[in-house]
């Protein structure tokens, strides 16, 4: 059949990239191989590598750029265009589809290679030859995720040039592919909702070139094994270790700002294990960057400083092989789904693994050796500790991630504990305290040796200034837990010690004190995280006004609380409304406004959040929540449920019915409730305006006042209750705006008690929803420390680079 | 013996800290691998749940969809009943204490953490995998055109 509107051309330039970006990758490494032996041959090799690298850079520019097109004019012929496109989508957001399936992400990670590996061919001088030939391996193997051709039955990659809708074999014998026009009838499955948020925009490049840059260290790594040039590697290796832990650092965080900012697990950490795939080769890189500024003149860190800069890519080649292969199936909300690439991704994996093992054996060996260690008083054997309390810290992590791994292989049927973020957190707790001791102390000791009486002499102001500040903090925070006093302060110590060494030592200069300054920033991340997570306050727990504790044990963690449209309720410090939903494109929102007490009893609106619910046929829903932020904490409110399937039976409900109503005897200043109000029943009153009623002379007629007051207003209701020829013919008073009706039945003239009945339209069975809010307190001191963090390690790099260029 | 001792005492010097700092790491390394597999449940059938009641289990399954799901917020926004059909093939009442998750009925499969009480299922913790937040949704024409 001949199909109209096609761009079948595009798709073949397309895949004429994908095939030249592989083959060229594998010359480039051929050639750049046989470039790095001595030899006469060496630089007619590297001639021919230099250009193959560049053909292959440009080649997948080139892929960049055609799918780039392709998303762009909504080519849905294609079945990844179709999948992560459509075209309600706003423009802003064709990059989140770009990287939102695999292919894309592939992609994102080797263009990031690729601009790597142009700076290297012009930096990187007579390195150039082994650390590229490194370089283009991986890029061929990446190459080959998106080649898509079929090799012995087995499929190797995924092309998303070369596979059409039509031809997918998910989709055949669709009606839809029996007319040729079907492409002016189709719109794309249009991109999961979760990833429309500006976060999704930023984070992803962020991280994947922070994935990209440790192939740095790891091919200079490799390159000095291979070269046996054990020491001189570091050098050139280090400025590129701190900004892949700056960059990769940033993508962590921005993954966590966005976790709390738009998705609902409640706080910025939960050890998701994709959260864990990226902070664990961060971990080990930090190590790496730290041991490799000791190995330059201490050649017994070699090992630990080959391990850890070999570890942190192979790390990111195994959280890849984690998140992408389905393996973490239900212990992670966002784990991919398998593309059948996780064979391909395991080869990968093992052939950098057994390259990094095998010459690592080969040459231990042969490192220079030391005649005396270094003494206990020494930096070296400080910064020595810290990488080996981050390897042992990742190694936690990892291992616990990696369950569905060992269930694999052994068979086993583990499943992560219900509290995996407790667990987590008492295992990390003293990590992070070691680490922070050491970030405080280390900065004091001199290479070598350390003068002891110096040493003390100028760490005790920050020590015993830190254990003042720290116990002050303690008595307010009241932890629970003895490690939090511990990491409390430890924090507080590292910050102080840093700030003074960069003003009492380094005397201020700014420029110098990078170390000083992300030092500082690292460990307010610590303090903010240990203070908004420890004291983090669920305040929609216990506002229903029941005692949990009756309900028993098992109710221990109800979270939730109920809010009916109109209604005020208690909840922490705040009072809560919930005023009603918007409609906004796919988005409903909720408004709740928060309210303080004055302390005359009214309500003063403090201010509102809408907590939202994307609805997307396709998809399903998800929840959004909305923080307040104030400087010294946030409230997060998110809805957790809300009853969205009711929401057009409801406008379909006849509006004029009233419910059954409820009979009251009231005295004077008595309160009642209705769904929606409170009502007082204030006075009687028989000298009115009888004109308006149509009352007759001889009548008996009195009227009650009644106070209704809803969240915001003062209502007043006035039922009259009225003797007409000896029957009771009572006149009733309505309130449209809250559906209210009240009749006024009995008057007892001894005691002035009176009998009235409320009705409330059926209408009034409001709307509700269901949300949870919390409090996390200086949840601030985490977002400074991560920019001042970025900030001195820029500083770091800047003076590294001065420093080698001089 | 209070040579043994002496001789002990110098063997310990003699050590180097690099010896101290690995002994330590493996303890540690030990310690992270042990508490590990003593912080796990396990994956189980209700069948299997129900042989050992006081335990936490997670048990995956498909919910029934004939079978009613009773989630009434108004009462308690932290209750939600349902029955579930274990991969062996076993249905189960299931008493989640939270509340009912949204986009409930489309979920492909479940994974309740929790313990069986009598008949009943009592879970502290549901995930749900929906397969349709990534691959579901088959090419259909557009209501506009």
């Amino acid at each position: 059949m001949e199909y109209i509107g096609e761009h079948l051309l595009i798709g073949k330039v397309g895949n004429v990239f994908v095939i030249l970006s592989f083959v060229f990758a594998l010359i480039a490494s051929i050639c750049y191989f046989f470039a790095a032996r001595d030899n006469d041959e060496a630089v007619s090799w590297k001639r021919i590598a230099r250009i193959s690298f560049r053909v292959h850079g440009l080649s997948v520019i080139g892929i960049v750029a055609t799918l780039f097109i392709m998303l762009q004019n909504h080519y849905f012929e294609y079945e990844y265009v179709w999948h992560h496109s459509n075209k309600e989508m706003p423009m802003r957001y064709i990059l989140s589809c770009f990287w939102e399936g695999q292919e894309g992400s592939f992609l994102l990670w080797s263009f990031w290679h690729v601009i790597l590996g142009f700076i290297l061919q012009r930096t990187s001088k007579n390195w150039e030859a082994p650390v590229m030939a490194t370089i283009s391996i991986v890029q061929a193997f990446l190459a080959s995720m998106l080649l898509g051709i079929f090799v012995f039955e087995y499929r190797i990659g995924s092309n998303p040039f070369t596979v059409l809708l039509r031809q997918h074999p998910d989709f055949a014998n669709i009606p839809l592919f029996d007319n040729p026009n079907y492409l002016e009838k189709l719109d794309g499955r249009g991109l999961n909702p979760l990833l429309q948020n500006y976060w999704m925009t930023i984070h992803p490049p962020t991280l994947f070139l922070g994935f990209a840059l440790t192939v740095v260290p790891f091919a200079y790594a490799i390159a000095g094994l291979w070269k046996k040039k054990f020491s001189e590697w570091l050098k050139p290796a280090l400025p590129w270790t701190f900004f892949g832990i700056m960059v990769l650092g940033t993508g962590v965080l921005m993954g966590g700002a966005w976790a709390y900012e738009a998705l609902s697990f409640g706080g910025f950490w939960a050890w998701d294990p994709v959260e864990n795939a990226s902070l664990v080769p961060w971990l080990t890189l930090v190590g790496a960057g730290h041991v490799m500024l000791i190995s330059r003149n201490n050649p017994q860190s070699l090992f630990i400083t080959f391990l850890l800069s070999i570890l942190s890519f192979i790390l990111i080649l195994y959280s890849t092989f984690l998140t992408r292969s389905g393996i973490l199936g239900e212990s992670s909300v966002h784990a991919f789904t398998d593309l059948g690439m996780s064979g391909q991704l395991l080869i990968y994996l093992f052939f950098f693994l057994i390259l990094g093992i095998v010459l690592i054996t080969v040459n231990f060996k042969h490192f220079p050796k030391q005649k005396e260690e270094e003494g206990i008083w020494s930096r070296e054997f400080w910064m020595f500790i810290g990488a080996v309390v981050l390897l042992v810290s990742s190694f936690q992590i990892m291992f616990y991630t990696s369950l569905p791994v060992w269930n694999k292989l052994f068979n086993l049927k583990m499943a992560p504990a219900k509290d995996i973020i407790d667990f987590y957190n008492t295992w990390q707790l003293p990590f992070a305290f070691l680490v922070t001791l050491l970030i405080a102390i280390g900065q004091y000791f001199k290479y070598k040796n350390t003068d002891i009486k110096f040493f003390v002499k100028k760490i005790s102001l920050s020590f015993i200034s830190a254990l003042l500040i720290s116990l002050i903090m303690g008595y307010f925070l009241n932890f629970s837990k003895l490690f939090y006093f511990l990491l409390l302060f430890s924090s507080v110590f590292a910050v102080a010690a840093n700030a003074d060494y960069m003003i009492r030592i380094l005397k201020g200069n700014v420029k110098k004190a990078g170390a000083s300054i992300s030092h500082i920033g690292f460990a307010l991340i610590l303090l903010g995280a240990l203070i908004s997570t420890s004291k983090k306050d669920i305040i929609s727990q216990n506002s229903s006004g029941r005692s949990i504790e009756s309900l028993g044990d098992k109710m221990s963690n109800n979270d939730n609380i109920l809010l009916t449209q109109g209604d005020t309720l208690p909840m922490g410090k705040y009072f809560v409304t919930y005023t009603g939903k918007r409609f906004e494109g796919i988005n409903i929102y909720f408004d709740v406004v928060y309210f303080s007490k004055n302390t005359d009893g009214s309500f003063k609106e403090e201010f509102s959040l809408a907590p939202l619910v994307q609805t997307n046929p396709r998809m399903g829903n998800v929840a959004e929540p909305d923080t307040r932020h104030f400087l010294t904490f946030d409230v997060y409110t998110h809805v957790t449920y809300a009853d969205l399937e009711s929401l057009k039976e409801k406008k379909a409900e006849t509006k004029d019915e009233y419910s059954l109503a409820k009979n009251y005897t009231l005295k004077k200043g008595d309160t009642i409730y209705s769904s929606n109000a409170i009502i007082i029943f204030d006075s009687l009153s028989t000298s009115f305006d009888k004109t308006p009623y149509n009352l007759e002379k001889d009548d008996i007629a009195v009227m009650a006042n009644l106070r209704v007051l809803d969240v915001t207003k003062k209502h007043q209701a006035k039922p009259i209750f009225v003797i007409h020829n000896n029957t009771i013919q009572p006149i009733g008073s309505k309130i449209d705006e809250l559906g209210l009706q009240f009749m006024f039945w009995k008057l007892n003239p001894k005691d002035g008690n009176i009998e009235i009945s409320v009705q409330e339209k059926k209408e009034n069975v409001r709307d509700f929803i269901v949300m949870q809010a919390m409090i996390f307190p200086y949840i601030n001191i985490l977002w400074i420390g991560c920019i001042i963090m970025i900030i001195g390690t820029v500083l770091a790099i800047l003076e590294r680079l001065k420093r080698s260029s001089n | 013996m209070l040579k043994q001792v002496q001789h002990d005492i110098t063997k310990i010097k003699k050590m180097k800290k690099i010896h101290i700092v690995g002994i330590v790491i493996i303890a540690v390394a030990i310690g992270a691998i042990f508490t590990t597999i003593n912080n796990t449940s396990t994956y189980a059938s209700f069948v299997e749940a129900a042989k050992e009641p006081g335990n936490e289990f997670h048990v995956v399954g498909k919910l029934n969809k004939d079978k009613e799901a009773v989630y009434e917020p108004k009462v308690n926004a932290n209750l939600f009943t349902f029955y579930m059909i274990d991969n062996k093939g076993e249905e189960r009442k299931v008493i989640l204490h939270k509340n009912k998750p949204q986009d409930f009925e489309r979920s492909e499969q479940i994974v309740l953490i929790g313990k069986m009480e009598g008949e009943e299922f009592v879970a502290s913790d549901i995930l749900m995998k929906c397969p349709s937040k990534y691959n579901d949704g088959k090419p259909q024409e557009t209501a506009s055109k």
